[in-house]
């Protein structure tokens, strides 16, 4: 099972991702402050990063800039779940690679099912 | 005396509002949606969800009708058709209503906003679904045929009181009047005329329409002739 770091602004949507992804086995940090999820990775490399590109303080994608800077963070999947249309343009697709975001999800159109679906899918190790 | 306000203004002014009111409902609704599949209470999960699809296909239908010159694009209407069924699903069995996706062989990519397709025909079925809801089995399908202009895709059922007439009145009474299509659906049919402004801003348009013994609303989406010449 995964370390998660979960970076979500709201309380209440927080609980229910966290609930969910802890019923699935995986050991979730909820921060809701890019800036403090930074402390967090220091202390502990997480498996996946669940992000919303809404965050007090800092963006989504400065947070990504930030810990890509980290040698030993540039390898986390990323699963940008947000609120943001797929189509906004605000969202940076052509930065995604770089970014390391891998998957993208609606949140008004995702379940906590699929959302685990995802996490499990990208802390999976690939055969090659 | 105080100078009355030009018409306009008040209405840019009220459809900002109502649009900042829209987006700040997404998160509420999205709350419930999530706490109600976390304590598996699945039909408070549905109606969120439903909910939620309205508000989010209002929002694209303003964004949409913003921008002078929608860029669209060649869309497969059967693959929507198909997502928009699977979105259904949940909402359809909460109904006990029955859904059939009727797809008569292969079509042309069509010009459209797939995501703007795909709202509408979910606002439009998810208005004829409550509207079917009091029948003995309620029945929806989903339909795309070809035609002289292109591909006609829609959303039928069985529902008595719908015609043309009705829903060119409707156009006429929506946002006036609580039940604007009053002979079809008890509720404002918000789905349907979220529907039309998304099909207008694809610059085709919405028409009751009927398919085998069914009636529904439709609009026919021009082929892409590029692809089509491949």
């Amino acid at each position: 099972m995964a370390t998660v770091l979960l970076l979500e602004p709201d309380k209440s949507l927080a609980q229910s991702y966290k609930g969910a992804l802890q019923r699935a086995g995986h050991t979730v940090h909820w921060q809701n402050d890019a800036q403090v999820a930074l402390g967090v990775i220091d202390e502990q490399t997480p498996d996946v990063i669940v992000l919303e590109f809404h965050l007090p303080n800092h963006n989504g994608v400065e947070f990504l800039y930030e810990i890509r800077s980290y040698p030993d963070c540039d390898h986390i999947p990323v699963l940008l779940h947000t609120m943001i249309p797929v189509e906004h343009p605000g969202l940076g697709h052509e930065f995604w690679p770089q970014l390391g975001i891998q998957e993208y999800l609606y949140k008004p159109q995702t379940t906590l099912a699929q959302l685990v679906d995802r996490v499990a899918k990208l802390t999976t190790p690939q055969l090659v | 005396m105080s100078e009355l306000r030009p018409s306009r203004t008040s209405s840019v002014v009220s459809d900002r509002l109502l649009q900042a009111l829209a987006e700040e409902l997404k998160l509420p609704l999205l709350q419930i949606a999530r706490q109600a599949e976390l304590s598996e209470q699945k039909g408070i999960e549905l109606s969120a969800i439903q909910a939620l699809w309205f508000v989010d296909s209002y929002i694209l239908s303003q964004q949409l009708l913003q921008q002078p010159h929608l860029a669209l694009e060649p869309v497969a209407v059967s693959a929507v058709l198909q997502d928009v069924a699977h979105a259904l699903d949940g909402l359809a069995k909460q109904y006990g209503c029955s859904l059939e996706l009727h797809l008569s062989g292969r079509y042309a990519p069509v010009m459209a906003h797939r995501q703007g397709l795909q709202t509408a025909l979910l606002g439009l079925a998810s208005t004829l679904l409550t509207a079917a809801q009091n029948e003995e089995a309620p029945r929806l399908v989903l339909a795309a045929h070809r035609s002289r202009g292109g591909v006609v895709a829609g959303i039928f059922s069985q529902t008595e009181g719908l015609s043309q007439a009705v829903y060119r009145r409707g156009r006429e009474l929506y946002g006036r009047a609580r039940q604007p299509m009053q002979e079809f659906t008890a509720s404002s049919g918000a789905g349907v005329f979220v529907a039309e402004s998304l099909f207008d801003s694809m610059e085709t348009s919405l028409r009751v329409a009927k398919h085998q013994h069914l009636t529904g609303l439709a609009a026919t989406l021009q082929q892409s002739r590029q692809l089509s010449l491949i």
